[in-house]
């Protein structure tokens, strides 16, 4: 297995983060070599600057928490945050449209965001503490088909956030074709190797630095 | 008395589906309320369902945690326009505010408000994150960009709109902008307590407007400002608070 911290995207999405604790969580991603720091879109071009030449990428959130913005806006949200300096994105998938069952407008959402990133990793979150299971289904096939690289469980600003029963679903329908990213919750170097041992290859946490030391964490994402 | 016209009404869950903003339409048609407050990714069928009816579509920008690239509020607010919202609302940079970084959250309004130009522009503060002097630091910038409304929560945080706040708000901006409540505001009593305290508008999911003789006249301020709002311009009231 790969260290567990390259697993580990440090993450920090709260609406008050400063300009300052965005500064801490890149010190803190290069000195213990995450894979990524998790930010808001405005962060970008800070968090680029701050990892510069530490290997440790930027990822950003589009559509986030709710998904439910326009898609030429998380199109355009998105070339901008490539433009500050992000390698990474993801982006909630439309739940509303989901539930509405218009499943072209949602896989249509997807797509348009995937092909401007067509060289960079796309993630969707599905936020699965809406969804029932077929729900958790239609939406990783619908995430997959429209070329996401990653189906992610959850936000952490939903109801709950990831759960095995969730990942286990995700895993199976995704078959390969994608991988997983769990987020929510995982708190603990238990909960983070269930995951791993599952078959996930990412985990969105606040709580990176616990998990690799094992040490209990306060964190609530 | 009838507070349907200072009522925008609200639905911005995640999981809102296309039928849940067909009755959030009809239902403010059937009322009568002043807007519906919607995400930008149904704009286009509110404005598609509103059409004629003088219901006001507004739309929610950079939401619920403001921590969108500037550059990305203005183009969604821009698109939004475009997709027919008559009213934007945008959440202030709570990041840059913490950072102090006064500059930066001035910058973000301004670049909105530049980018839609006359249309309404509101600005939401989350004050359940704020303390008293930010959220009069937080009015202080709205002016300065010329915002329209000051709105008070996205009932996404973990408390909505107070009294409190409402009334530092006032003091801070008395009439140079009006001010928005919502979050947490689920029945007519309450939203005439929001009135009275000066809040202009109210952003509730509740349809909380029963037309009640027994509190018909119980603010005369109020009252008159529902008779204005109503555009009821030359009654004997209006005439009568007037005086």
């Amino acid at each position: 297995m790969a260290p567990l911290s390259s697993y580990i995207d440090h993450t920090l999405l709260k609406a008050t983060a400063t300009k300052n604790d965005i500064i801490q969580l890149c010190k803190e991603a290069k000195e213990h070599q995450f894979h990524a720091v998790c930010i808001n879109s405005c962060y970008a071009a800070l968090a680029k600057e701050q990892l510069k030449n530490s290997g440790v990428k930027v990822c950003c959130v589009i559509g986030f928490p709710l998904g439910a913005m326009s898609t030429e806006a998380k199109i355009f949200e998105t070339k901008q945050a490539l433009f500050d300096g992000a390698d990474e994105i993801d982006m909630v998938l439309n739940i509303g449209l989901l539930k509405s069952k218009d499943f072209a407008a949602v896989w249509k959402d997807i797509e348009a965001v995937k092909k401007c990133i067509p060289n960079n990793i796309l993630k969707v979150i599905l936020e699965t503490c809406y969804l029932d299971e077929p729900e958790i289904i239609k939406a990783s096939e619908l995430a997959i088909q429209s070329g996401a690289d990653f189906i992610k469980t959850s936000t952490g600003f939903g109801t709950r956030g990831a759960t095995i029963h969730d990942v286990k679903l995700m895993k199976h329908v995704a078959d390969g074709k994608a991988k997983i990213k769990a987020s929510g919750g995982i708190k603990d170097y238990g909960t983070a190797m269930q995951y791993i041992n599952l078959g996930v290859e990412r985990l969105g946490t606040s709580s990176g630095i616990a998990i690799i030391t094992g040490q209990p964490s306060t964190e609530s994402y | 008395m009838d507070i349907s016209k200072f009522i925008d009404y609200t639905l911005l869950k995640a999981t809102t589906s296309e039928r849940d903003v067909i009755n959030l339409c009809n239902e403010a048609k059937l009322n009568g309320f002043y807007a519906v407050c919607i995400n930008t990714a149904y704009v286009a069928l509110a404005k598609q369902l509103l059409e004629n009816t003088g219901i006001k579509i507004a739309s929610v920008i950079g939401f619920p945690l403001g921590a969108t690239s500037t550059a990305a509020k203005v183009y969604e607010a821009k698109k939004a326009l475009e997709d027919g919202a008559d009213e934007i609302e945008m959440v202030m940079n709570l990041g840059f505010l913490k950072s102090r970084n006064f500059v930066l959250v001035l910058k973000d309004i301004i670049d909105v408000k530049l980018g839609i130009k006359d249309t309404p522009l509101k600005v939401i503060l989350e004050i359940s994150e704020l303390s008293k002097n930010e959220i009069i630091k937080a009015c202080s910038i709205c002016l300065d960009a010329k915002v329209d409304v000051i709105k008070t929560s996205s009932g996404f945080s973990k408390s909505g709109a107070t009294l409190t706040a409402t009334k530092i708000i006032k003091k801070t901006i008395k009439d140079q902008a009006q001010i928005m409540v919502s979050g947490g505001i689920e029945d007519f009593e309450t939203a005439l307590k929001y009135l009275e305290a000066g809040a202009d508008r109210i952003g509730t999911s509740k349809n909380i407007n029963p037309v009640s003789n027994s509190i018909q006249n119980r603010n005369a301020k109020v009252y008159k400002k529902y008779l204005e709002a109503n555009q009821i311009q030359n009654s004997l009231e209006i005439q009568y608070y007037n005086r």
